[in-house]
């Protein structure tokens, strides 16, 4: 387990539930001290891949390597586990013990824990230290379970969805937390529905739909971003009509022009030398890369509509 | 060899200390909710006080003409470790199962032996409790004479213990939702209660007695006896019985181990 070996290797991971097949060969590889984002919507086989990146589900083919273990291997699975944390959604903690207690017993399982306070402080449950589990919000309970995924200080930390159901404050703490510890040098690997949580905290990103990894980069160059695919804006001067442009348009809408080009310098300077031979006013110029979403929905096959309205939706 | 050892599953005395923090913990969780936890002890000293009230005092002719509160104290003694390991056991694990709790714990790096001990280690803690409130109820309020070999008892209670644990954990993993649970667990266990004879002492060699022989519960409750039969001759130890418990025991180690599931059932 030299510590420059990569933190999981998936090759060609297959897992099908009866005739379906949840996981069609997927291979990805997540470095140490990597943040990587797993995206794509329900049902894509996210879920499958990290639950067999947990032990917790077996595999129908393909290699599986975490933190240098097979987690297939009963033999060795506490072993890895006591280096792994793992945040799920929707599995309860005793109602009746209070945080400190299930922190406290859960740290119990590990060889080196963190300390308790040290981890109450960074989930910002300090207050709520000798509450009871059942009294806390919905937001505190998943802020207590990030707490118990991080309590064993592990090496590779696995998120599913970590901050579904947080207000905007807590989101933020949660975002700070995971970047503090990629800084201490642990593996973060997550699935999320929301591409600016992706894009925040993810070094890499890889888009997986239909059991397949479409994509995977930086968030900045997933699908191209970074080259071509601008997208430039602007209103129809009046009493033009778009064929009369100089250049191709791609839509227009209520006298609104969009063009997406990968050559965005050249349509802007034509778009410019004709604006100014004919005098013509352009209005509401905008040139944009395209985002995140915008590549991700076309990756996964779905319309991307005009963007408007794309910000910060759940993809759901 | 060594090193494969120290991280492998089993950790000698580091482990056992694991598996009794992990009853301290379950004992948390099982008092901190002191409505289950009053009913689910008291359930038991609330029948044999009832019954005691009632009947105590008549003669049991099939006994060799004991009071018949000498015979109830060992049955609810029996009764109680049945309903604390086999219902509320069974019931809570199903109810742990369906709301992610297992699924968390398997996710965690404690062994599930260490889990397992941890659970049984609590419910025979919980069992003893109504045991000692029985004895002590029965003595002081009815006059019951104690056995001379507490031992006999003592081993019959943690069999049943071990071996109604057991069962519990194989009967939860039968039932499909929290909703399920208690009802189903509920008319199981009362159905069998019922035919062995709890509330009056069953004739040997009756249909009753023939039926509920095939059943751990009733044998339960004849080896819980057997140290208060004061008849001439009766021994205190009733390896027979325990035995016909004790496979019972193994037959539920087999169900649970094979479907035995983690996540909840919906997943």
């Amino acid at each position: 387990m030299a510590s420059s070996d990569p933190a999981v290797v998936v090759e060609g991971l297959t897992k099908s539930y009866g005739h379906v097949r949840a996981v069609d060969g997927v291979s990805f590889e997540v470095g140490r001290g990597e943040v990587f984002a797993l995206l794509g919507p329900n049902g894509a086989g996210k879920t499958t891949t990290i639950e067999v990146l947990e032990g917790f589900r077996s595999r129908d083919a393909g290699q599986v390597e975490v933190l240098g273990l097979d987690p297939a291997v009963e033999a060795t699975s506490r072993q890895l586990r006591e280096c792994m944390g793992v945040v799920l959604q929707e599995l309860a903690i005793e109602p009746f013990l209070t945080v400190r207690r299930v922190l406290d017993r859960h740290a119990g399982f590990f060889p080196r824990p963190r300390p308790v306070d040290e981890v109450l402080h960074l989930v910002g449950l300090e207050e709520k230290a000798g509450k009871r589990v059942k009294t806390l919000s919905g937001g505190q309970q998943r802020r207590l379970d990030l707490a118990l995924g991080i309590i064993g200080d592990p090496e590779l930390l696995i998120l599913d969805e970590p901050t579904t159901g947080f207000d905007p404050a807590a989101r933020r703490q949660a975002w700070e937390l995971v970047a503090g510890l990629s800084e201490r040098g642990t593996t973060v690997i997550l699935t999320t529905h929301y591409l600016d949580e992706a894009e925040a905290l993810a070094s890499r990103v890889a888009v997986i739909t239909g059991g397949r990894i479409v994509a995977e980069g930086t968030p900045e160059s997933l699908g191209g971003r970074d080259r071509g695919a601008c997208r430039i804006r602007f209103r129809l001067p009046p009493d033009t009509a778009p064929e009369s442009l100089p250049v191709a348009v791609d839509r227009t809408m209520q006298g609104a022009i969009e063009i997406t080009t990968d050559e965005e310098i050249a349509v802007l300077a034509t778009l410019a030398n004709w604006a100014l031979d004919h005098q013509v006013e352009v209005v509401n110029l905008t040139v944009e890369r395209l985002t995140l979403e915008d590549v991700y929905l076309r990756l996964v096959g779905e319309d991307s509509g005009d963007g408007a309205d794309s910000d910060d939706r759940d993809l759901t | 060899m060594k090193a494969a050892s120290a991280h492998g599953n089993f950790r000698g005395l580091s482990d056992l200390r694991l598996v009794g923090r992990q009853i301290f913990y379950e004992q948390l969780s099982f008092w901190l909710n002191p409505v289950a936890a009053i009913f689910t002890v008291g359930f038991s000293v609330i029948f044999l006080v009832l019954l005691g009230a009632t009947g105590g005092s008549s003669r049991v002719g099939s006994l060799g003409g004991i009071r018949a509160i000498q015979y109830y104290v060992p049955g609810f003694v029996a009764y109680g470790v049945m309903s604390t390991c086999f219902n509320t056991l069974a019931v809570a694990l199903v109810i742990r199962r369906e709301t992610g709790l297992l699924k968390r714990m398997r996710l965690s790096p404690l062994p599930t032996w260490v889990m397992l001990a941890g659970v049984t280690g609590s419910v025979l803690v919980i069992s003893m409790v109504q045991v000692g409130l029985l004895l002590f109820i029965g003595r002081v309020a009815y006059g019951v004479v104690l056995p001379e070999e507490l031992g006999a008892l003592v081993v019959a209670v943690v069999v049943g213990v071990v071996c109604f644990t057991a069962l519990g954990i194989a009967t939860s993993t039968l039932i499909p939702n929290q909703d399920s649970g208690g009802p189903v667990v509920g008319v199981v266990f009362f159905v069998l209660l019922f035919l062995s004879g709890l509330w009056y002492p069953l004739k040997p060699g009756s249909t009753l007695a023939n039926i509920s022989g095939y059943f751990p519960i009733r044998h339960l409750m004849l080896a819980t006896f057997a140290p208060f039969d004061s008849r001439p001759g009766a021994s205190p130890w009733d390896w027979h019985d325990l035995w016909i418990v004790g496979v019972w025991g193994l037959a539920a180690v087999a169900v649970a181990a094979r479907r035995w599931r983690w996540a909840p059932r919906k997943d």
